[in-house]
């Protein structure tokens, strides 16, 4: 079968490659953080909207969790937007490609998405008639997000894959497949949502952070039980990731473990930080969270530079011709600023209409 | 056809585009009508003092929450997730042309979206001046991403004097680009009190029940009336072919331009007869008729916007088949299939007609036309001999204007009509009656 790459599309690149790739990378680090917290987020609801009937703990966590998690899907999608669009700019050939390939699981996100949406909004309003059965509503929501986490696992693993798409295509053109023979998929799943129970470990860590400081006693607690979901899957992880490593083609895998000392550097550098941050976080939580972030950008470096070097001997978006829109990008620049800035505004303005009573005190 | 095409059955990939894009249009609209809305009602209920008008305010936004934050962010995602899975090249052509649009848009809509929420959240946390600006906060932003995508859709019908400038000013201020603003922007207030006379409807308090359904009457009303006026300079700035395919030129399509106007007269009636005159009187039962009515013209609308755009998904540069007018020259040379690589042909696929004749249908002519359902051809060609399918087929262009010529070699021709004829005289039937 011969391998069959769409030709680039000729209106080539609106800005060099490089600019590109750095606003992909930013916003998919942006997207993933969202991403991880509401995975983990929504599972440990579940878990302790169960636990609630006799833990008072786990009912208040609950709640909170209720009340932070639609945001927070809203938040995911919406930053999943940007690198989506970017990732179409520079790799479109690939993501088309593998996206027919899969266009009804594909597809399928888009109903799953919405359906785990309206279960989060159920869960938090919990009007009368749903009694008890919040958990399981939970459980939906939280089953089909870690399903539309597989599937994008799907997708991404075919993106890569253009060896595979031609006879995928001709067995079939329904759009039905899936990408279930590749070695990588199951830890490469495993690895990205592992990562969301630890980053949500410490987003609940935070919000008891911000429970302690409002004299709260709840928040000890929660600090404590964040902290360890962060240390449980960060130690998981060093197995999922190191199976992740090895399940690699062996002549990629070389680059990240000396062959090439900048990715092993990048990879490695981040292995580091996270384990820093494993010892840090009972003590000094804001440093913990500030490593994994950095953590995360190095892993969405290294991720980066696996799908070049995956897609190296078909396409190469440094040949890409460049057609550059600077007036456009510099309106764009602008107002991603100003935007940013009105944001902050609300956010201060809502963050400080939170503290009325203090206010008023002093 | 430098993608792997997408086979889906009955429905075709265009109207899977079209179910999901006429539902987010139909939410979406309201979205942003919807934060006029609020913010307008809200400063009049606190100059007033009318805490009953607020209260009532504050359950219409968790409905507009529910609506627009879930169903009308998910279902625009959904549309470009169908776009690129059914015209991976002309969503390719879009994103590359428009990627600073499309970023300028996502910030606008990152602004529109916590805004939202900060509106929503901050009804009893932040104090009057605040909250109302954050309100015309989200109606800008909101606004403002209808002013990007409006512009990028819109250049799919008329592309203007891009084809030669290749300008993105020239592409994104096209010749339709305002005129459609004008238009969109009355559905966004027409909706927006279309969607509020389901939550009137459902007010408890007599008074106030009457008060806001006329109210919000009015917002449809006002709607309503500027809709046909943006309307006739939207159609004067149309491409000639496409006007007159609206009227006349494609039976179907002139029916449902009918169909447009006519409904669009039904939802103008029924607001003034039934919640402006009679607002005392009025049901949620008939809230949802005025809906599903605003609903049936949302879709025939937009449908028709579609189809006359025919025989180009962008206009002048490429065909609804993906192939880019650029390239006609050539395909006469090397034909659909010298192409269309992802037809995979095999030996034995080359030698029999039959097999070769699907395979340019798929190339060529699928992405329009499924086999069996919507706009099926089997049907399309029933009773016609081949030397008919023939001629049709050489002359596609000229005899239905609607369609892009037909590309390939003749011997992808005389393979298509073989398949063609194939799909109604199935060749062992054929032989049986010999």
């Amino acid at each position: 079968m011969p391998v069959v790459v769409p030709p680039p599309d000729p209106a080539g690149l609106p800005a060099p490659a490089w600019l590109l790739q750095v606003l992909l990378v930013f916003t998919f680090i942006l997207h993933v953080l969202a991403m991880n917290l509401l995975v983990g987020g929504t599972t440990i609801m579940a878990i302790s909207l169960r636990k609630g009937r006799n833990s008072a703990f786990h009912a208040e966590l609950a709640k909170r969790l209720s009340k932070a998690l639609p945001v927070t899907m809203s938040l995911t999608i919406t930053l999943g937007v940007a690198p989506l669009l970017f990732v179409q700019v520079l790799y479109g050939q690939a993501f088309y490609t593998a996206s027919v390939l899969m266009a009804w699981p594909w597809l399928s996100v888009i109903a799953l998405v919405l359906l785990a949406y309206y279960g989060l909004y159920l869960v938090q309003f919990r009007p009368d008639w749903l009694g008890r059965m919040v958990t399981p509503i939970a459980w939906v929501s939280a089953v089909l997000i870690l399903l539309v986490g597989l599937l994008y696992t799907h997708n991404a693993t075919l993106n890569v894959a253009p060896n595979k798409w031609a006879s995928l295509y001709a067995m079939s053109a329904a759009g039905l497949h899936l990408n279930w023979s590749e070695p990588t998929l199951i830890p490469r799943y495993l690895h990205f949502m592992v990562a969301a129970f630890a980053v949500a470990g410490l987003g609940i860590a935070l919000l008891g952070v911000q429970a302690k400081k409002a004299q709260d006693a709840w928040g000890q607690e929660a600090v404590a039980y964040g902290a360890r979901w962060f240390l449980g899957a960060t130690l998981v992880q060093i197995v999922v990731g190191l199976w992740f490593l090895f399940s690699l083609p062996s002549n990629l895998m070389q680059n990240f473990i000396g062959g090439n000392i900048v990715h092993t550097a990048i990879l490695w550098g981040g292995v580091v930080l996270a384990v820093i941050a494993l010892l840090l976080v009972n003590r000094y939580l804001l440093g913990a969270v500030a490593l994994t972030v950095l953590a995360i950008t190095l892993m969405a470096i290294t991720r980066h530079s696996l799908r070049g070097m995956y897609l190296q001997p078909y396409l190469d978006v440094r040949t890409l011709a460049v057609n550059p829109q600077w007036g456009m990008f510099v309106i764009f620049a602008v107002l991603l600023v100003a935007g940013l800035a009105v944001v902050g505004w609300m956010v201060w303005q809502f963050y400080k209409s939170g503290q009325p009573q203090k206010a008023a005190v002093e | 056809m430098e993608y792997p095409f997408w086979e889906v059955p009955l429905l075709g990939g265009g109207m899977l585009i079209g179910i999901i894009a006429i539902l987010h249009v139909f939410v979406s609209h309201f979205a942003i009508g919807a934060g006029l809305f609020l913010v307008l009602t809200e400063r009049k209920a606190r100059r007033e003092n009318d805490t009953a008008l607020l209260e009532y305010l504050k359950r219409h936004s968790t409905f507009f929450i529910l609506v627009v934050l879930v169903f009308g962010a998910v279902s625009g995602v959904g549309i470009w997730w169908a776009i690129g899975l059914v015209h991976p090249t002309a969503t390719s052509a879009l994103i590359h042309i428009f990627v600073w649009a499309w970023a300028i848009e996502w910030v606008f809509f990152v602004v529109e979206l916590l805004a939202a929420f900060i509106y929503y959240y901050g009804w009893d946390r932040l104090d009057a001046r605040t909250h109302i600006a954050v309100g015309w906060i989200y109606f800008a932003g909101a606004w403002l991403s209808l002013f990007m995508i409006n512009g990028i859709l819109t250049f799919m019908l008329t592309t203007g004097r891009w084809t030669e400038t290749h300008s993105i000013v020239d592409a994104f201020f096209n010749p339709t680009m305002l005129p459609s603003l004008v238009v969109r922007t009355a559905v966004t207030i027409a909706l927006a009190g279309l969607y509020a006379l389901i939550t009137a409807s459902a007010v408890a308090d007599e008074a106030l029940r009457e008060r806001v359904v006329k109210y919000a009457s009015k917002w449809v009303l006002v709607g309503m009336t500027i809709i046909p006026i943006g309307g006739i300079w939207y159609i004067s700035r149309i491409p000639d072919q496409a006007r007159e395919i609206s009227m006349g030129g494609a039976p179907v399509v002139t029916l449902f331009a009918a169909a447009s106007v006519i409904f669009s007269a039904f939802v103008f009636l029924a607001t003034l007869v039934g919640p402006f005159l009679f607002p005392k009187r009025f049901h949620v039962t008939f809230a949802f008729v005025i809906v599903a009515l605003g609903l049936v013209t949302t879709g025939v609308t937009e449908w028709v916007r579609e189809a006359v755009r025919k025989p180009y998904i962008l206009y002048n540069y490429m065909y609804s088949n993906a192939i880019r007018t650029d390239e006609v020259q050539n395909l006469w040379e090397t034909g659909v299939l010298g192409k269309a690589r992802w037809a995979l042909l095999t030996d034995e696929e080359k030698r029999d007609p039959l097999k070769m004749g699907e395979k340019v249908f798929r190339f060529h002519c699928q992405s329009c036309h499924t086999v069996n359902g919507f706009n099926g051809i089997k049907f399309a060609v029933k009773g016609w001999q081949k030397d008919f399918l023939d001629v049709q087929i050489q002359n596609l262009n000229q005899l239905k204007g609607y369609m892009p010529p037909f590309l390939g070699t003749d011997e992808e021709r005389h393979a298509l009509v073989e398949w063609l004829y194939s799909l109604n005289n199935p060749p062992q039937q054929t032989a049986a009656r010999r």
